[in-house]
Formats: C-alpha cells, sequence, structure tokens
C-alpha cells in the first residue's frame, strides 16, 4: 500500500458556542509520510492545538477527509478511533502525565494495558523503550524523584514502547529548560534515524528548526513552511 | 483497519488498575469504606440479635416448660405472709380440670435434724447414718414430674390412707444408703422409725430434689411426723393448656382466697418473640439502612472527588487508548472493592457484635450463616451503585480537556 501514513484533504474544525462559531482550523491540506520529522508552528490561539488533536484523533474534525494509514478515519466509530490510538499514536505531551505513585517501569507499560502487547512481554517491552531513551537506570523511581527532562524522557518511552507508527509531541520542551531540551532534542533525532515519524507542535525555533519539514499554523490556517 | 486493532482491556489489568487506584490513597480508602462498614455492621448485627433473641425464646419453649405449672404457697415478699395452706385433696381438685393430665402435691417433712440409715447397726469405723431430707408426695406426684423408676414400684393412695412405713428413694439417697434392689425389701431407719424400701426413683424431668430424699406418702408422713400440708404442687398439662390452668388452678385449690398462692406458667412464647423481633428489627433495620445510604453517599463523594482529581490522568487513559467504558469499569470497580472491603468488615463487626450481645445475656448466638456472606455483597453493591455516577462522570471527559485540565 503506498497511502502515505496521514494525509489531510481540506480539513476543518468548527467550534460552535451557542450561536457563535469558532473556525479553529481551516482547509487544512497536510500529508505525513513514513519516516517523516514534522514540526508544526504558530503562535498560541493560531489553532495548531487543535490541528494535533484532529491528526492524533482525540478530536474530530467536522468538514474535509483525513485518511490514517489509508483508512478514513472520518467515519469510524469512538471504539475504532480508541483502538488506533492504542495501537498506532504514541503521545507525548508538555506537562508529561506520569503518575506519580507508579514508578518509572509502571508508567511505561500503562502504555501497553489497553492494546494486544502480551501482559509477559510488558516487562521486556518496557525495559527496551526505556533503554532506547536511556532511561534504564531510574527503573524503579517514582517520578518525583526524577528531573524534568528525565521525566519527559520517560514519557517518550512510554509513548514508544508500544511500537507505534507516529509519535506526535505537545510542546515537548515547553517546561523544561535548555539543557534538557537539547537533550530531548538529541533523542528525538536518534529516534528519528531510527524510522519512526515525529510530529511536533511547538512555538521554539531551536525545536522547530530541528525537523525536516515545518508547517504553520496562523489563525487556522495551514501553511508549508516557516512563517516569518 | 483489522480486528486486532481494538482497544482492549484484560480483566486482570482492569483489577489491578482498580486496586493499585485504592492503594494509592489507602487512608481515603479506608475512611470511605467506614460508612459501609456502619451500615452492614448495624445490618448483621440486627438480624443476628433478632435470630438470636428468637432463638433463644424457641428453646425456652420446649414441650417440658410448655406444660408444667407449679403451684405454691405464697410466701410474702420477705416471707412473711401468713401461711397459706395446700388442701390434702388438690391432687383430685386439679385432674378434675380439663386439660391436666397429672397434679401431684409435695411438701418437705419436718423431722428435726433425723439421721437416716439403711442397717440397724452402729459400725464405729464406717459412716452409717446421713441427714437425708424426707419429702412427703401424693401418688399423683410420680407421673407430674415424669419420674422413672430404676426398679421396684412407686406407692399408692393405699400405702398413704393406711400410713404404711413405705418409702421410695431417690437415686442419689439410694447410693448413699448403698441399696441397690428392692427385691427382698430393704429397710431404712429414720430415727427410731423404720420404712420399707418400695422403689428408687432413677430420673424426674421436674423437681429434681427428689432424688436426693427420702420420699414417703402423706398419710404416713401426718401419722408420724408435724407434717401440716403440702408446700408445693406439681401439674402437667396438655400442650397448650398451660396458661389455662394456671388461671384456674388458684381457684381450684384456694376458692375462698386464691390471692394466696403463685403460680409459676411458662409465658407465652408467641407474644413474648414478636415483642423482641418487633423491637429489635424495626428500630435497628432502619438505623442499618440509614447507615448504609449514608455510607453509599459518602462513596459517591469521595469517588466523584477522586475522579475530579484524576482528571490528567483519565485524559491520559483515554490517549494511550482507554474507552470509554474502560474508564468507566476502573471508577466502578474501584468503588465496588471500597464497598465489598466496607461489606466485609462490617460482616465481621456485626458477627461480633451479636457474640458480644449473647455472651453478655447468656444467650446462644445465632446467626443465618447466608447473613455474613451476602453482607459484603450487599456492601459492593452499594460501592457499585454509589460508583455509578462518578464514573459516568469520567468515561464522559473528553480527552483533549482533560488532558489540558491537569498535570
Amino acid at each position: 500500500m503506498d497511502d502515505p501514513l496521514i494525509r489531510l484533504e481540506g480539513v476543518g474544525r468548527t467550534f460552535r458556542s451557542g450561536e457563535i462559531e469558532v473556525h479553529a482550523l481551516r482547509q487544512a491540506d497536510l500529508q505525513i509520510d513514513e519516516g517523516d520529522y514534522l514540526s508544526i508552528v504558530g503562535p498560541s490561539g493560531s489553532g495548531k492545538s487543535t490541528l494535533l488533536n484532529v491528526i492524533a484523533l482525540l478530536d474530530r474534525h467536522t468538514s474535509g477527509t483525513y485518511r490514517f494509514e489509508g483508512t478514513d478515519v472520518t467515519e469510524l466509530s469512538d471504539g475504532a478511533r480508541t483502538g488506533l490510538r492504542a495501537h498506532r499514536i504514541g503521545f507525548v505531551f508538555q506537562s508529561f502525565h506520569l503518575l506519580a505513585h507508579r514508578t518509572v517501569t509502571e508508567n511505561v507499560i500503562l502504555s501497553m494495558l489497553y492494546n494486544s502487547v502480551r501482559p509477559k512481554e510488558r516487562k521486556a517491552r518496557a525495559m527496551e523503550a526505556l533503554e532506547r531513551v536511556k532511561m534504564s537506570h531510574r527503573a524503579d523511581f517514582l517520578p518525583v524523584r526524577l528531573s524534568g527532562g528525565e521525566r519527559q524522557r520517560v514519557a517518550i518511552a512510554r509513548a514508544i514502547a508500544t511500537d507505534p507508527a507516529i509519535l506526535i509531541c505537545d510542546e515537548p520542551t515547553g517546561n523544561l529548560d535548555s539543557a534538557s531540551t537539547e537533550s530531548i532534542l538529541a533523542l528525538f533525532g536518534r529516534l528519528r534515524r531510527d524510522g519512526l515519524t515525529l510530529l511536533v507542535v511547538t512555538h521554539d525555533q531551536t525545536v522547530s528548526s530541528h525537523a525536516d519539514r515545518t508547517v504553520s499554523m496562523h489563525d487556522g490556517f495551514l501553511t508549508e513552511g516557516a512563517a516569518a | 483497519m483489522t480486528d486486532r486493532m481494538r482497544a482492549r482491556l484484560r480483566p486482570r489489568d482492569l483489577l489491578a488498575e482498580s486496586l493499585a487506584g485504592l492503594f494509592t490513597r489507602p487512608g481515603r480508602s479506608l475512611l470511605t469504606a467506614l460508612g459501609a462498614v456502619l451500615g452492614i455492621a448495624s445490618l448483621v448485627a440486627t438480624l443476628g440479635i433478632a435470630e438470636t433473641a428468637g432463638n433463644q425464646i424457641i428453646t425456652a419453649f420446649d414441650e417440658l416448660a410448655a406444660t408444667s405449672v407449679v403451684v405454691t404457697t405464697d410466701q410474702g415478699f420477705f416471707g412473711n405472709a401468713p401461711q397459706a395452706t395446700l388442701p390434702w385433696d388438690s391432687e383430685e381438685r386439679l385432674t378434675r380440670l380439663n386439660g391436666v393430665t397429672a397434679a401431684g402435691t409435695m411438701g418437705s417433712v419436718p423431722i428435726g435434724g433425723l439421721l437416716t440409715r439403711s442397717v440397724p447397726i452402729k459400725d464405729p469405723l464406717g459412716l452409717t447414718e446421713f441427714q437425708i431430707p424426707m419429702i412427703a408426695a401424693s401418688p399423683g406426684l410420680y407421673p407430674a414430674a415424669r419420674g422413672s423408676l430404676a426398679t421396684g414400684r412407686w406407692y399408692d393412695r393405699g400405702h398413704s390412707d393406711r400410713a404404711d412405713r413405705v418409702a421410695v428413694l431417690g437415686t442419689g439417697a439410694a447410693q448413699r444408703l448403698n441399696i441397690t434392689r428392692v427385691d427382698q425389701q430393704p429397710v431404712v431407719f429414720v430415727g427410731d422409725h423404720s420404712f420399707v424400701v418400695l422403689g428408687i426413683l432413677d430420673e424426674v424431668e421436674r423437681q429434681p430434689e427428689l432424688l436426693n430424699a427420702l420420699i414417703v406418702p402423706e398419710g404416713t408422713a401426718r401419722d408420724l411426723y408435724d407434717y401440716r400440708s403440702p408446700d408445693t404442687i406439681q401439674i402437667d398439662t396438655e400442650v397448650g393448656a398451660a396458661s389455662l390452668i394456671s388461671d384456674q388452678a388458684p381457684i381450684a385449690v384456694a376458692p375462698d382466697d386464691p390471692s394466696t398462692v403463685r403460680v409459676q406458667a411458662p409465658s407465652e412464647p408467641d407474644d413474648v418473640r414478636a415483642g423482641v423481633e418487633q423491637d429489635v428489627n424495626a428500630m435497628f433495620l432502619i438505623l442499618g439502612g440509614v447507615s448504609l445510604l449514608v455510607g453509599a453517599i459518602g462513596i459517591a463523594n469521595v469517588t466523584l472527588v477522586s475522579v475530579l482529581e484524576r482528571v490528567g490522568e483519565i485524559g491520559l487513559r483515554r490517549a494511550l487508548g482507554a474507552s470509554r467504558r474502560h474508564i468507566a469499569y476502573q471508577f466502578l470497580l474501584e468503588s465496588t472493592g471500597v464497598g465489598l472491603f466496607g461489606g466485609a468488615i462490617g460482616a465481621s463487626t456485626g458477627v461480633l457484635v451479636v457474640v458480644g450481645v449473647s455472651a453478655l445475656r447468656t444467650w446462644t448466638p445465632v446467626l443465618d450463616p447466608r447473613i455474613p456472606l451476602a453482607a459484603p455483597l450487599l456492601g459492593a453493591l452499594t460501592g457499585l451503585l454509589a460508583g455509578l455516577y462518578p464514573a459516568i462522570r469520567a468515561s464522559l471527559m473528553e480527552p483533549v480537556d482533560s488532558l489540558r485540565g491537569a498535570a
């Protein structure tokens, strides 16, 4: 199958609040191929989070067509979209979202609860993912004892442990200092060289400059290339 | 889209996640369970105490007690009331009443400390004389007291009328006097009087003091000693006639002043049991129900707070592929777990209360074994119902909002 990983054609998302309609995303066309390292930039309120939520199947677009691995997800049921999230999409958030009372390993295993990874394999796969983000030495730590950068690396391990088709990162360095940001960006570079598809939403020029491609969002419009 | 791609959650994982949720805040989980503990404990205790008390009444209501009426002379509260006497012909008067199967009079004979011996010789080496109480009894006492003889026979009216020197020995008295058979007509001596032993009383179901006594006919006691009147009448009635007979007996034996005699009759079992069950059941069942309701509201409240606190976790799980149903199940299972735990502790507490109350009142604790087994399930059901609303709230949260909502 020669379908691109992700193809948006004229995708829009309109929020309705009583009489008022807000077009958070208008007529977006975007293609992401396997192995791409794409960043989405734009000021806050430009609609980049909306675009990310639509791509991540966390939100439903209101117009246009969205194909994920060739499947039109517009018509998919909630359950099927949830299944796609569980198996094909990895998430990294600005605020890490690690469970405070679980160890690093347990946090990584959490992502394998809802898909087809067999219980016996989980531990090994978690350790492998932690190895890839160079966090295996902290496997038994609780998140509170980790630095911000370390926490984000655990979150990335959690996302890649399920072997997703794409890693979607929402402001992954938004809560990090510059040194930690550097290490995360270096990690992204390594993951990308391993063949992982990366989509990073950011407002940080440093972060977007590491990507192969950058698209900009402005007032709900998507344009190829970094905005001036 | 293959079926393999469906979001799933193994039951074991669901259970583990719910338990982890509970053990993350053990203190809070314990306090939450307290409501269910109190509710279930009071329900179990109520049912247990009602059942125990009911059983207590059933035990008291056995055929033996229910058919026994005892008439005695009223001694007054301090034992100084004017001495009433029971007529000699009480036995005939009472057996004429409908519902009486047997009646017999008896009374202690004042023998003034005379010793009883079985051989007319004094043995300086052995103890041959004993202080054995003498009881005068009418022939009807034997069936009325439900006695049975080890050997020999009970005397009859003729012995009494002729004031024959005969006696029946209680089994205890017979042992002390070393008399085991009566076929050779053994004789016992009380002071200077001799009595031919007719029989040995083996057992009585009523008036157990007979077993250690020398029992003589009333006519004999009247003739030899200063025996003025019987002091006790034992009546054996038909089943169900006891309460009627206890009303009629005083009039039959003391028609001039029935208040001079006292009647001991079994209490009406139905009244007592109904009274106990009404008192115990109604009040405490309501109390238990209210506690359980309060407990349920407590569980609902805490689960809701927990849902609102864990918005971020809910969003994360949804992003990782948990369906709405998975989220709902997780919170439902948590609240059900709290209810189950509370129910189990409550059932144990309730059982302890039943045992404690029974011990204080020297009752036999009785509890339907299904109650302590069903109680934790009732607790779990309470938790399940209490968790419904919070779980639905959690499952309806949008992952996008939830992920922004909290760190």
